[in-house]
């Protein structure tokens, strides 16, 4: 080899270590709801281990996990899907498809969608293991615990419900930081929930099904007392959320709110105590 | 003689257009059954193909890919087929498509995006899964031919295989193996209009040259348009095909003049400049008429990225190749082009 391309490959083979090293993450969890238009995809990254939870209505969620993961960690340790919606599966095909998922969170549901069946191809060719979530369920992911409140098996026996109510809800614990993940639950649902006084005080919220006034609760907030309410919704979207009722009762409890459809992501970190909005 | 040469070969082709007409009329319901000879192109709601000339849009799932075999049954409206539905899809196993499609889930098995789709494109002209708004970027900032399969594909590729061929083979054998080079590379890249006429161009030289006759480029420009036409008349509403030769011969008229202005500009960037401000000459009124818009930063832009594409394609070429028999060393030969990459996506981002 000539000196000239000799130096030119070492000089990228440097500058790809370099890369690789300044990628590499901090030790915060990270939650960052991903600008997916409407729909959902949250991902929680903390240093190589991913929870991504819902994948949203398009490829949008790969630009999100592109950005918050190192070039070179191609793996996703747990993937959560609430409930079998276009709005919150569709973008998962790919990403079984691009990344190695360990464990996929999913409940025992049919859709009549045809991507349905793709995405279900695409989880067998990872050949990740499926977990069915169960109301009272624990799981622990280094320093982060998910504890699964809903559904419950009185739920997932009803079989005629909105395919909504049985969405994946979980507590996210690490260190005292606490969040709340609510997937499209309704009011009925929620109260169901707070019978159970399993709700407790937490910093963040993701609020119910896109803000939509079939999802909060007053009860549900005043219960959890979040310090900051995420929505995850499109701009213009046909459904006009978040719906006014909403976010009155966000102002009125005083909650701050971020909004994807106005800021984009909405990135916020964490190291155990307190928590930290990353895009004001 | 020369001159019955020319005069039949532009009568036969404009004989061809002028007799050539959409089979089918307006509102008549059809149902086409064809291979899929360009990559889909997939949006949140749909995925768009372009089957016997006709713009056909599916909904997002099955996915169609290049090469499967379809039948789609639906109305015939002006270029569109409209209420349109898939009744049937085969996956074409055929060894070239097959090739495409593993070397492509290699690189985005390997790399985040736009990483991943940029290489797809650079180095295959696939752009089926670049996101909508990275993509409206690349238009915006008038470099979008550098993903879409473009004649330069053509010319690195056999570039890259007389580098190699020569060093290994006897001239004659070495000419074949690069024709055949090219014209296997033109099938894996997706045989559109632009990538077409790049091979028949590169295959007119290097075949000239082994005959002994110097070959002049514009004749062969004028030659290879003309033989496209016989063959396929409806390329000639193929906005590629169009951009394709007006680029081309704008820049056998004004590439090395160009050049020769621009001396003070440092080596690296100088060919990308004069390349792009050539190609402009003529391209850039065409796009303004179709597109309503055009860059003026555009050539500037250019010189900045045009440099790192070779470099791209190569790489990423060898590690796909290398790739599909050893998946970890082939990504990290893979990874070498990260810092390029990124180096392009952030000049397409800042000035998108």
């Amino acid at each position: 080899m000539r000196p000239k391309y000799l130096f030119s490959v070492l000089a990228l083979i440097t500058l790809t270590v370099w890369g690789a090293v300044l990628a590499y993450p901090d030790k915060k969890l990270h939650i960052i709801a991903c600008d997916v238009g409407q729909g959902d995809a949250i991902l929680a990254t903390y240093g190589n281990l991913q929870i991504l939870t819902d994948g949203g209505p398009d490829n949008k969620v790969l630009e999100c996990l592109s950005k918050y993961m190192p070039f070179w960690d191609r793996e996703v340790e747990l993937v959560i899907l609430t409930h079998p919606q276009a709005d919150h599966f569709t973008g998962l095909i790919e990403v079984f498809r691009r990344y190695k998922v360990d464990t996929f969170l999913v409940s025992k549901l049919n859709s009549s969608a045809r991507s349905y069946e793709v995405l279900e191809k695409a989880v067998g060719s990872n050949q990740s293991r499926v977990v069915n979530p169960k109301e009272g369920m624990v799981i622990r992911l280094g320093l982060i615990q998910i504890e699964i409140l809903h559904p419950s098996e009185s739920i997932l026996e009803q079989k005629s419900l909105d395919l909504n109510d049985y969405s994946t809800v979980y507590n996210l614990k690490f260190g005292d930081f606490e969040a709340l993940f609510t997937g499209d639950i309704g009011p009925k649902i929620i109260e169901e929930i707070l019978a159970k006084n399993s709700i407790e005080l937490v910093d963040y919220i993701k609020i119910p099904h896109h803000g939509s006034r079939n999802g909060t609760a007053l009860e549900l907030l005043k219960a959890s007392m979040p310090k900051l309410a995420v929505i995850s919704v499109g701009k213009d979207n046909s459904y006009g959320h978040p719906h006014q009722e909403v976010l009155k009762m966000l102002k009125d409890l005083g909650i701050q709110i971020k909004r994807t459809d106005e800021m984009g992501d909405v990135e916020i970190e964490t190291d155990g105590r307190g928590f930290k909005l990353l895009n004001p | 003689m020369k001159f019955l040469f020319w005069g039949l070969l532009f009568f036969v082709a404009l004989l061809r257009i002028l007799t050539f007409k959409t089979p089918v009329t307006d509102g008549q319901k059809v149902r086409i059954s064809t291979k899929v000879l360009q990559e889909p192109i997939r949006q949140q709601n749909y995925q768009r193909l372009v089957l016997e000339n006709l713009i056909v849009y599916l909904d997002p799932f099955p996915e169609v890919y290049y090469g499967d075999e379809v039948v789609v049954e639906g109305v015939v409206s002006q270029n569109k087929l409209v209420s349109a539905k898939l009744l049937s899809v085969k996956e074409n196993q055929g060894i070239l498509p097959n090739f495409r499609k593993r070397l492509i889930n290699f690189y985005q098995d390997s790399l985040p995006e736009p990483h991943a789709s940029l290489i797809a494109g650079i180095t295959l002209g696939s752009k089926g899964s670049l996101g909508k708004d990275f993509w409206d970027k690349l238009k915006n900032t008038g470099v979008v031919h550098v993903v879409v399969a473009s004649g330069t594909n053509i010319t690195l590729v056999a570039g890259f295989l007389v580098g190699i061929t020569t060093f290994l083979l006897k001239r004659r054998l070495a000419i074949v193996f690069v024709l055949v080079g090219i014209w296997l590379y033109a099938v894996l890249s997706g045989f559109d209009a632009p990538i077409v006429r790049a091979a028949i161009m590169g295959s007119l030289v290097f075949t000239a040259q082994e005959v002994g006759r110097l070959s002049q480029s514009f004749r062969v420009l004028v030659i290879t348009g003309l033989l496209m036409l016989i063959i396929k008349p409806a390329w000639i509403r193929d906005l590629g095909f169009i951009l394709s030769f007006v680029a081309t011969g704008s820049l056998i008229v004004f590439q090395e003049r160009i050049n020769k202005k621009i001396q003070i500009l440092p080596a690296v960037i100088r060919e990308g400049m004069s390349t792009s401000l050539a190609a402009q000459i003529g391209v850039a009124p065409i796009l303004f008429v179709t597109f309503g818009s055009f860059n003026i930063l555009s050539p500037i832009i250019n010189a900045l990225v045009l440099w790192s594409v070779p470099l791209i394609m190569v790489i990423s070429g060898v590690a796909g190749l290398v790739g599909l028999l050893f998946p970890f060393l082939g990504r990290m030969i893979l990874y070498l082009t990260y810092p390029l990459t990124s180096w392009f996506v952030f000049v397409v981002d800042f000035f998108g």
